[in-house]
């Protein structure tokens, strides 16, 4: 049991050490405009000593826009899922610690947003406030909001119901203080392992929303423009696909890899 | 019972939050059906008659009463922009959706559970990490890139499966099979992770419990004592979570429906969205919220049926 | 970068008119029609409002263009012909138009066609309660009249010289049964070559063989519109066998089918053309030196081989290559960057001092790789484009209706007939003028031109706009692109399916080989 989770922990977190380097470091290294620069002798050429991951249809290439495309999707996918954290910490936390009337207000108003599926909701929100970065980053991070208030208002639910928590309050300690010295420390863990498990979500949603147009504006690369410009051409430039489609999967599987592991040792209840 | 009642009464409020939530939105849309009817070929002029003739131009409470009145009494209008009564048309679309979505999930249960089982009885073996790396691997693609690869390897390349469309289920139901297939199975390849891990783990927590003990000291072959009866209490769970998933298919959908040019419900949801057909958007998207809520709503009861110590929602 | 030999004289092609089909030559051998069999056609578009009057898209246009007939229509040259009309017959001052309609027309309920039924569509059209897209052009009619069965006399109030053409066009000339509106937008109903059977939104439209058609029956005894909006798609039914045709071949990849053997590939041109805007209330493009030095900045060929992947031909002129009014003396500004950059410095705007967001719609996928290949030069020239993908719907609301953009491209189907275009495009007041251009010189011009009664003086003026056009670079030209159509070797007859106006396919003359 320990071994074989170690293990994939350990394949996990170097997975996401590789990809957060290629975020972090590709962009300083690689020239400013080699993701944007186009040879139109080369267009569609499959991988080769020029261009190690081939060139797509207007010939730039795809190492270097899979590089860059690593900073805007893990960026769009971070932004996103701590915004959610920020819009949902307190809705859950203050449902499940006072409960009653307060927690079936709010309840039902995330129960009314989750009943849209989360696609569908950023889908809208990114239509009506246009398309660019910070709205795909908006649009993914509402859609995600009610699924992170529902889990912590679950866990702090939890937490209040905590003998210490009882003991607090008899001992006149205010609600406040309450929530930020015990409960807050206490549904920490559950919210970093959903944050984890939403960061792999998110990127898929980046990718589903730019699919459809309406994330990242080209000619900047996204792994999920890559995959939409991909899809017209894949039987005959089949690596156009794969390049982003490997760099999306690697990266949600370290995630979820990571984030597996990461609740086996924060979060034992949960198996 | 006072717990189903509040579960129902707190849905009917939901409902109609629903339809709040979903009017406000789409008339914050921006553009307007009109112009998607003329496109380039549009002048103001005619804009505003064909606004008129739509009836555009009524008020906003005007419009919402209609449209729940509508609803309520059955009457759910006409798409702008495809000339036929919503009604007609949802009932043609959710239909064949319907067939994705069962599809989608038997092909899901029929990949997890055994994936599942198998890693639960070989716990922390090899086959226990091939099968969770292989569940993972599902949803460590976004849906539509199955989709695309699904469309290359089966269609492009095999020619065994066609590669877009849709045939009506009356006319040649074993066609509607066929092309609802792969859209189907990279649906189903997406879901079956979370499947998997909800079978290991239940499965997990049964093969310790004192009853399969006592079958196995009994003499009863293994086989026997993990299909026979340790899976048939695993499955009820299972199921359970597999009924959630009915929100996340139906955001799918969406994407993939597109993909494949098969028109169903998520189709339909994408054209009405793409060209602002605003009572088309509305009654689509109630629709698939309130199907998402009300399986919910069957899955907290079912619970309630298998596990009665369960009192709050 | 490689370039066609043909582009080089473009306009020597465009004086004749193109349209190639590549088949192996055995096909090219006449064969006797024979009648049967259903056409299963892979259509790129999702046919929406069936209604004739009230559709401005393309796609539905395309699949009713088979269901209706026209009071004219046009030839190959856009010459205005008698269609549902034995001949017309305008009067010299231009104020009245007689229509001898053909007898025994038949519509598809079986009723024989009368004048009262053109009345009646003409004036459902002008009506505004109809919603119709083309009901301006009807604006100068002031009187319907039907002395006889067989007769119509429309009387204007004042000239209106394009009003002929503008009959040409389905949208406007359609002659459909007296009282059929109401039920046309579900169950269309015309005189056209084949009948309406049956459309499941989405995925198809089913038409059947008309037999009394007033140009003899289609061999066809079906077609079947199958919608398939995903081009590779589309592509593979073609490949598998699943269907006979498609329409809109990825650009890309015309090249790879006409290399195929086994099946046939149809390009024309023009599908329509494509251009540039820039929004003329935009401080930066108020200023024409700024325009022309954008001009300068774009290498039309290179472009059109980018983003077109050589499908079309560069042009300098919006009017179709076939019409009289084709102005074949202006050539495109060639790329120079340095000058456009001493051009933009003495306007004020030196090198990395313009900023510039460029609103392309998703709906015209090439639109996005044309602005893309764009931000490359412009950069060259110190010009800073960022793109901003716009849906269909917000695009049309955005650019089209808002003007709220600076710069954009678009393109125009069917807007072959002279005033239609210019008029609308250009003219301050025009309906299309989504850039807010406002020069008096095209204004007195196309103002001119539509009281203009003769033709050939007609289309000077309409060069005469399109040099003004280019001096003053309003918008800048860029191509026209081509149609095309693939289609399996069984299907004969392609030559006939493309309408003059580029868009339309019409199926009566198409048959399929056993």
């Amino acid at each position: 049991m320990k071994r074989f989770k170690t293990t994939k922990g350990m394949i996990g977190i170097i997975l996401l050490l590789l990809i957060a380097l290629v975020a972090i470091v590709g962009p300083m290294v690689i020239p400013p405009d080699a993701a944007t620069a186009m040879d139109m002798r080369a267009r569609r050429a499959p991988p080769s000593l020029t261009h190690i991951f081939g060139t797509d249809q207007l010939g730039r290439d795809l190492m270097y826009r899979v590089i860059l495309g690593t900073r805007t999707s893990l960026e769009i996918a971070v932004s996103a899922v701590v915004m959610s954290i920020v819009l949902g910490l307190p809705l859950g936390l203050i449902s499940g610690y006072f409960g009653g009337f307060v927690d079936n207000v709010l309840m039902r108003l995330v129960d009314t947003l989750l009943a849209f599926p989360a696609l569908l909701l950023a889908l809208t929100i990114s239509a009506v406030l246009g398309p660019n970065i910070q709205n795909t980053i908006i649009a993914i991070g509402v859609a995600f909001t009610p699924y992170l208030a529902r889990i912590i208002r679950g866990e702090a639910l939890r937490v209040a119901q905590m003998p210490y928590v009882e003991a607090a309050r008899s001992a006149g300690t205010t609600d406040l203080m309450i929530m930020w010295r015990h409960v807050l420390p206490n549904i920490l863990p559950a919210v970093i392992v959903q944050g984890t498990i939403s960061l792999a979500f998110a990127i898929l949603a980046e990718a589903g929303l730019s699919f459809l147009g309406l994330g990242t504006q080209p000619p900047a690369a996204s792994w999920g423009l890559m995959i939409q410009a991909s899809r017209d051409q894949l039987d005959i430039a089949p690596w156009t696909a794969l390049v982003p489609g490997l760099a999306v999967a690697l990266t949600v599987l370290g995630l979820n890899m990571f984030g597996d592991v990461l609740r086996d040792i924060l979060d034992p209840r949960s198996k | 019972m006072t717990y189903v009642l509040n579960r129902l009464l707190s849905v009917i409020l939901t409902l109609f939050l629903i339809t709040l939530v979903t009017f406000a939105v789409t008339n914050i849309l921006p553009g307007d059906v009109a112009m998607m009817i003329m496109g380039t070929q549009s002048n103001p002029e005619a804009l505003a008659g064909l606004r008129e003739s739509l009836g555009l131009n009524d008020p906003l409470l005007v419009q919402y009463g209609h449209w729940v009145g509508g609803m309520i009494s059955g009457d759910w209008g006409n798409s702008l922009i495809f000339k036929k009564p919503i009604f007609e048309l949802l009932a043609q679309k959710a239909a064949a959706s319907a067939i994705i979505v069962a599809m989608s999930m038997i092909i899901a249960l029929a990949l997890a559970v055994p994936l599942g089982v198998w890693a639960a009885v070989h716990r922390d073996k090899w086959q226990d990490t091939v099968s969770s790396t292989s569940a993972l691997m599902g949803v460590s693609l976004p849906d539509f890139f199955w989709g695309i690869l699904m469309i290359l390897v089966f269609a492009r390349w095999l020619g065994w499966f066609p590669s877009s469309g849709f045939v009506d289920p009356a006319e040649n139901f074993l066609g509607t099979l066929r092309h609802a297939f792969l859209p189907s199975l990279a649906l189903g390849l997406g879901l079956m992770a979370h499947l998997t891990r909800m079978t290991r783990s239940t499965m997990t927590g049964i093969l310790n419990q004192e009853f399969i003990r006592v079958a196995r000291a009994k003499g009863l072959a293994e086989r026997t004592v993990i299909w026979r009866y340790a899976l048939a209490n695993a499955i009820g769970p299972v199921i359970t979570i597999a009924g959630l998933q009915i929100g996340y298919l139906f955001g799918s959908i969406i994407v993939m429906e597109s993909l494949f040019g098969y028109t169903g419900m998520g189709w339909l949801t994408y054209q009405a969205l793409l060209n602002r057909d605003l009572p088309l958007i509305q009654s689509t998207v109630f629709v698939i919220a309130a199907v998402v809520m009300l399986t919910n709503l069957a899955v907290d009861l079912l619970y309630v049926v298998i596990d009665p110590r369960i009192r709050l929602g | 970068m490689r370039r066609r030999d043909f582009l080089r004289n473009s306009t020597a092609i465009l004086g004749t008119g193109f349209a190639g089909v590549s088949l192996p030559a055995t096909l090219w051998a006449q064969e006797t029609p024979v009648t049967g069999g259903t056409l299963i056609w892979g259509h790129s578009e999702t046919t929406q409002n069936l209604d004739m009057h009230q559709t401005g898209t393309a796609s539905s246009g395309r699949v009713l263009q088979n269901i209706h007939s026209s009071i004219v229509t046009v030839d190959k040259d856009l010459n205005v012909i008698p269609g549902l009309c034995e001949s017309f017959e305008v009067a010299p001052d231009g104020l009245s138009y007689t229509f001898k309609l053909r007898p025994n027309v038949k519509f598809h309920n079986g009723a024989v066609m009368t004048s009262a039924d053109v009345k009646y569509s003409f004036e459902r059209c002008k009506d505004p309660a109809t919603g119709a897209v083309n009901f301006e052009v009807f604006n100068n009619v002031a009187s319907i009249e039907t002395p006889d069965d067989l007769t119509v006399v429309i009387k204007m109030s004042a000239v209106n010289a394009p009003f002929l053409s503008r009959l040409a066009e389905n949208g406007a000339g359609v002659v459909m049964p007296v009282d059929s509106g109401p039920t046309q937008g579900t169950n269309p109903m015309g005189a056209g070559p084949f009948k309406f059977v049956s459309y499941e939104v989405g995925t198809v439209v089913k038409m059947a063989r008309h037999d009394d058609y007033w140009e003899g029956p289609s061999y066809l005894d079906a077609v079947e519109a199958r919608e398939i909006t995903e081009p590779t798609t589309r592509l593979t039914g073609l490949r598998t066998g699943e269907l006979h045709m498609i329409n809109d071949i990825p650009l890309d990849r015309v090249g790879e089918l006409q290399a195929d053997a086994g099946l046939q590939v149809k390009t024309w041109f023009p599908l329509n053309f494509d251009f540039v805007n820039m929004n003329h209330t935009f401080e930066p493009f108020k200023d024409k030196r700024v325009r022309v030095a954008f001009d300068m900045i774009i290498d039309k060929e290179a472009l059109m081989e980018g983003a077109l992947w050589g499908q079309g031909a560069t042009t300098a002129s919006p009017s179709f290559p076939t019409s009289a009014a084709y102005n074949k003396d202006l050539k495109q500004r060639a790329q120079d960057i340095e000058g456009a950059k001493a051009m933009l410095a003495e306007a004020g705007y030196p090198e990395g001092s313009l900023n510039i967001v460029f609103k392309a719609t998703t709906n015209y996928p090439y639109h996005i790789e044309t602005a893309q290949i764009l931000v490359e030069w412009f950069k060259m020239a110190g010009v800073n484009l960022t793109i901003e993908q716009l849906t269909w719907a917000d695009w049309l609301s955005q650019c089209w209706v808002d003007k709220d953009y600076q710069m954009t491209m678009m393109n125009f189907f069917t807007l072959w007939e002279s005033d239609f275009l210019y008029y609308s495009v250009w003219n301050s007041t025009g309906a299309f003028n989504y850039r807010a251009i406002n020069d008096p010189v095209i204004d007195e011009l196309t103002a001119k031109a539509r009281v203009t009664v003769d033709d050939a003086e007609r289309a000077k003026i309409y060069q005469a706009v399109q040099q003004q056009i280019w001096d003053e670079s309003h918008d800048i030209l860029l191509w026209f692109r081509n149609g095309t159509i693939g289609a399996q070797p069984a299907v004969m007859g392609l030559d006939t399916v493309v309408h003059p106006n580029g868009s339309n396919l019409n199926f009566h003359k198409v048959w399929l080989k056993a």
